[in-house]
């Protein structure tokens, strides 16, 4: 296929527009569209939204929600401050903390079947190092189908298999979006008063130890698209080098589950058989602890089961066999494994940004607004740390309340010829380029390159190593060759990820001092800095370099002791005698 | 290398080339081409990845590009039941 072969391009235009019908951007689109007349809300999805986003397949419980009874807002912005090192926004966890239990009664009003105890109450576990906040939701494989349920409902208008390329930008705030029918070929543009970030993480950055590119931890969908386009549009992005890195099941590289399998019983233990982390709550001090054990003397680490009743392990099994990852029980199968007999070997992610686990994320206010005037952000891709799923639909909700606010009092943007031009040129050239680079390639070399030079434990000549490849990779990008619309999606991921590996690098080289244990664990400055005890931003400065500014740590809201701020640094059991 | 095993060796490969279009290698969607229905696409749509299509010529999903994040979202949704998901060798 050759740029002639394209059909006309796509002109479309609305109030709010969402960026990404997954769990953020679906809440988002059902909050904008009670706003507005039918029709004023535009979701646009790379995929088809019935199958998108990090729990294309369901989920299989809330990791932190706010139940009245089991748990307070204090108390959840005193934990996230603990287990997120003090570097957070208190005003961002506040008022996610306050709006969870709302969210909990809706999706429970929309029929998401929740845990619940004999008496009708919702069934709290604990896995945090201190409250009680998970909620299982054994049926969560629905979930999705009854978010695009809610959404067909309030007449939003979806438009599937359209991947944005630029937020595009005109006096310094958000305009609309261009982008790429992935299915066609043609270019689109869709004009807004207000855009809706939702994008999820950039989890195409590092390489899965398999080798198998689209093996990774995140859906690979997610390839970092929305922190590349918020940073071309101008804004701020928040403590990039606080990586994300997860405890998973070896080769198989999904996820190992403490929440389903910790409050039955289950937990990690060294090839000895022994316990050596407190507690399994994900934060960056458990993933440096448990590193340490994965490359220790007693090395491997492996998910124990195997001391559980039958039962258990078939409601273990029951659930995480159903959802989330449900091939994962094909996996152990095809290994000959089983939980009922022996621990399951873990190991640990490659490297991605996500919010949603760690706190990697475009800079947002409480009120879901990035640093540009019109542009909004929430998910994975925004900087509540530690936000997960629920955090998603959260602040999907807030973002898209006060994306509508905005663009009630502002006019639609006319067309601006030469930006959109421009940018139609950037996109479809690749299909022009015959003999081309093919972008798998180059993305293989990206993602190689990146395990090599920014996996953590970090050094200045090692990410200075990794940017100068990253920057001749650059050159590369303009050779990228695409033989069908497919194609042309691909190329473009491959600049978004080449993007989020230069903000990796830089952030990380940046940031002089150890922090989030093994997130940002730097061998040349092994330990944390008071002077760093700040949030770095990075944006775009003149000239399209990027540009750094530290950003002070408020702690007004909920103080902590100096016991109770390094409570995560105590997480390993000491070795016995 | 004695030219004529050359020959050999070309003719081969030239015999091969046409037949590699039936071959079946070991992708992770696996479709039963007599249970897939002509005119159904419901497991292109769920893949989102999009690594699935519609063959033009018999008309039967099958995986067009090797990126399958063995989610099964086309296994779960196809509604004859046509598809299994099989760990990518990489992986398996």
């Amino acid at each position: 296929m050759r740029r002639s072969d394209l059909p006309d391009d796509v002109r479309l235009e609305c109030d709010v527009l969402v960026v990404g019908g997954g769990s953020a951007g679906s809440t988002a689109a059902i909050e904008a569209a009670e706003g507005l007349p039918p029709g004023r809300v535009i979701l646009l999805e790379k995929a088809h939204i019935r199958r998108s986003g990090a729990i294309a397949i369901g989920m299989d419980g809330l990791n932190n929600a706010i139940v009245p009874g089991f748990a307070t807002p204090e108390q959840y912005v005193r934990e996230i401050t603990m287990a997120n090192d003090g570097i957070v926004d208190q005003r961002l966890l506040w008022n996610y903390a306050i709006n969870a239990w709302p969210m909990i009664q809706q999706l429970d009003r929309w029929g998401v079947k929740f845990q619940k105890t004999v008496s009708g109450g919702f069934d709290v576990r604990k896995v945090h190092h201190k409250g009680a906040y998970v909620l299982p939701m054994p049926e969560g494989h629905d979930l999705k189908r009854i978010l695009a349920r809610e959404i067909r409902r309030r007449e939003v208008r979806v438009v599937n298999r359209v991947m944005a390329s630029r937020v595009l930008v005109r006096d310094g705030r958000a305009v609309g979006i261009a982008g790429v029918d992935t299915r066609t070929g043609a270019f689109a543009t869709i004009r807004a008063k207000s855009v809706i970030l939702a994008c999820g993480a950039s989890g195409r950055l590092g390489l899965p130890a398999s080798g198998y590119l689209f093996g990774t931890y995140e859906n690979p969908a997610n390839a970092g698209d929305g922190y590349s386009m918020a940073f071309h549009a101008g804004a701020e992005l928040s403590n990039i080098e606080c990586f994300q890195i997860n405890p998973l099941i070896k080769d198989y590289n999904g996820p190992a589950c403490a929440y389903v399998t910790g409050p039955l019983g289950g937990h990690t233990v060294n090839a000895k058989g022994r316990r050596f982390l407190e507690s399994d709550y994900w934060s960056g001090q458990m993933m440096l602890e448990f590193w340490r054990e994965l490359h220790g003397p007693d090395g491997p680490v492996y998910l124990k089961l195997d001391h559980l009743a039958p039962e258990t392990i078939r409601e273990i099994e029951g659930v995480l066999h159903r959802t989330e990852r449900p091939s994962r029980g094909r996996f152990h199968e095809g290994r000959g494994n089983s939980y009922a007999d022996a621990p399951v070997e873990m190991h640990v992610s490659e490297i991605g940004l996500c919010s949603g686990h760690s706190a990697s994320g475009v800079r947002i206010d409480e009120r879901g607004a990035t640093t540009v005037p019109g542009l909004f952000a929430a998910g994975d891709m925004a900087s509540v740390p530690h936000n997960y799923l629920l955090g998603a639909l959260v602040y999907g909700k807030i973002a898209a309340a006060h994306a509508v606010e905005h663009a009630l009092g502002s006019e639609q943007p006319t067309e601006d010829v030469e930006a959109e031009g421009a940018e139609r040129e950037r996109v479809l050239s690749p299909l022009d380029r015959e003999g081309g680079l093919p972008p798998h390639q180059v993305e293989y070399k990206i993602r190689r390159l990146v395990n090599d030079y920014l996996q953590p434990p970090k050094t200045e000549v090692r990410l200075r190593t990794g940017l100068e490849h990253f920057q001749r990779l650059r050159e590369d990008v303009l050779h990228l060759e695409a033989r069908d619309p497919h194609g042309l999606m691909r190329a473009l991921e491959v600049g978004f990820i080449l993007d989020c590996a230069e903000f990796a690098a830089r952030s990380s080289l940046e940031r002089k001092e150890s922090r989030w244990g093994l997130y940002h664990y730097r061998l040349d400055h092994p330990d944390p800095d008071p002077e760093w005890f700040v949030h770095l931003s990075l944006r775009k400065g003149e000239g399209g370099a990027v540009e750094f500014e530290k950003r002070p740590v408020d702690h007004s809201m909920v103080q902590l002791s100096e016991e109770e701020l390094s409570t995560y640094s105590r997480l390993r059991i000491p070795r016995e005698a | 290398m004695d030219p004529d095993q050359r020959e050999s060796i070309k003719s081969r490969q030239g015999a091969t080339v046409s037949a590699q279009g039936d071959r079946t290698f070991d992708v992770p969607v696996v479709v039963d081409r007599d249970l897939c229905r002509t005119g159904c696409h419901v497991c292109v749509d769920s893949c989102p990845v999009d690594c699935l299509e519609i063959d033009p010529v018999r008309g039967k999903a099958r995986m067009a590009h090797d990126e399958c994040w063995y989610c099964l979202a086309c296994e779960l949704d196809c509604p004859r039941d046509a598809i299994v998901v099989r760990i990518p060798y990489l992986v398996r």
